[in-house]
């Protein structure tokens, strides 16, 4: 049996009148790649948002049905957004560092979460950018600004900065689609690397990357969940036609 | 509007079914060969040569698709199938060939060929070739299962004909070198009608995504 990290109960969502996720279930298995696809304004890049109340922030909204991570339903009125986002990481499809230093953009959500001890900070900082493997080629400049790193490492440093805050589940949408095919395979290696110790969810455009990294694979189309399943069925024998036809370029 | 890759597809099953009419043909005359006349060996080479190039340009075709497009699901599953089918065909080719071949050297053939009914083994092998060529391009499940029961009748019938032929040699040492020859012949039909059901096979996974090869029918 699978061992579910994030369970999904018809969730809908609302941007005033539109009803842009319509009644998604589904389950997120612990320690797996999932990967949600679709056309441009599916909803999958929405659905990603849901799982850290992201959406909470645009005026409008309107949330229903169970978003239950571990058991709990987020979206529960006893429930606080902060934790929720400690819990669950994020890395954007542009990386953004904070323009201070590397070690000061790894050790920041550290020291907001009360970590003072010097020793403490400098070994997450460690910690998390050998995790997100760029250790080697900061290590010796650690004080220069995080804006003088190729897109690559940002995006890698993004990533550093996400597990510095021990997060179970990391959400990541389209990280690599402003990338070099170099800096691609690196972000997709660590995506395998890091799913050892985390639930992610990722989005791509990219077909043959969610192929490669995912161990599951959800297709989304016009706010429904078409089809779920394990990665390697999806790509090569699909239930549903249209992810059939989505995946080999015919659709539409 | 149809893409660049739907055209590289339409053109490899084009070339597919262009080097299966010609093993087609090939094994046509190798019954013409065995059962009436000597057949034009000029004719013969050419065809050959055609399907070699066709085998070749099969996989120069795979190779680029598989390269350039990354297909996945029934357009993977094609481009595998059209690899391993144009290997059964260029394989059925050369079978035909050697028949033909051999059965120039077959002296006094008409008597243990009806003897043996071998007339009919060679019309199902004939037949067994067609339906493979019709499945790929009808991808029709009916006529899936008509190849392996098809197979396995002229499977029965081989084996049948062999015995009887090494019976008639066994008490007419005068039949020996015919017979042999007889008996490869017979051992290609087989092999040839064993590629079409390799084909089936290849053409079931194409159309249900499940590999059913080493299973028996």
């Amino acid at each position: 049996m699978k061992d579910i990290k994030i369970e999904v109960k018809d969730l809908c969502l609302y941007y005033g009148e539109k009803k842009a996720l319509k009644e998604i279930s589904l389950e997120i298995p612990r320690n797996k790649v999932t990967a949600l696809i679709g056309p441009s304004g599916c909803g999958k890049s929405t659905f990603l948002r849901c799982i850290n109340r992201m959406n909470d922030l645009i005026p409008d909204v309107k949330i229903t049905g169970q978003m239950l991570v571990e058991g709990v339903d987020i979206y529960d009125k006893n429930v606080d957004v902060v934790n929720i986002r400690k819990k669950i990481g994020m890395v954007f499809q542009k990386s953004n560092p904070f323009p201070k230093s590397i070690y000061e953009n790894v050790a920041y959500g550290p020291k907001i979460n009360g970590i003072k001890d010097k020793t403490q900070l400098d070994e997450i900082v460690e910690t998390s950018l050998r995790q997100a493997a760029i250790w080697e080629e900061v290590k010796d400049r650690l004080g220069d600004s995080a804006m003088g790193l190729s897109g690559g490492q940002q995006q890698r440093l993004c990533i550093a900065r996400t597990l510095a805050v021990s997060p179970d589940i990391i959400l990541m949408d389209e990280p690599a689609s402003a990338l070099d095919p170099i800096s691609t395979s690196k972000i997709e290696e660590l995506v395998q690397e890091l799913k050892e110790q985390y639930t992610i969810i990722i989005v791509t455009h990219n077909m043959q990357q969610a192929a490669r990294t995912s161990d599951y694979t959800a297709f989304f189309y016009l706010g429904e969940l078409i089809e779920i399943g394990k990665t390697n069925g999806i790509f090569t024998k699909p239930e549903q036609k249209q992810t059939e036809d989505y995946i080999t370029g015919r659709f539409g | 509007m149809i893409s660049h890759f739907e055209i590289e597809l339409e053109k490899l099953k084009n070339v597919i079914i262009k080097i299966g009419s010609l093993a087609e043909s090939q094994v046509g005359e190798s019954v013409k060969a065995l059962l009436s006349e000597p057949i034009e060996g000029k004719e013969v080479k050419k065809t050959e040569d055609k399907i070699d190039k066709l085998d070749v340009k099969i996989d120069e075709i795979c190779q680029s698709i598989l390269a350039l497009q990354q297909p996945v699901a029934s357009d993977l599953r094609f481009i595998m199938a059209a690899m391993q089918i144009s290997n059964e065909i260029e394989r059925i080719g050369d079978l035909a060939i050697s028949n033909i071949n051999r059965s120039k050297h077959i002296k006094d053939k008409h008597d243990l060929i009806a003897k043996f009914e071998i007339g009919n083994l060679s019309k199902q092998a004939e037949e067994i070739t067609k339906k493979s060529n019709e499945c790929f391009l009808t991808r029709d499940e009916g006529t899936i299962g008509e190849i392996f029961i098809l197979n396995n009748f002229i499977k029965k019938a081989s084996d049948a004909a062999i015995e009887g032929i090494i019976l008639e040699m066994k008490s007419h040492s005068k039949t020996v070198v015919s017979g042999t020859n007889l008996v490869i012949v017979i051992k290609h039909l087989e092999r040839i009608s064993e590629h079409c059901a390799n084909i089936a096979e290849y053409v079931h996974f194409m159309i249900n995504a499940k590999i059913i090869k080493h299973e028996k029918f």
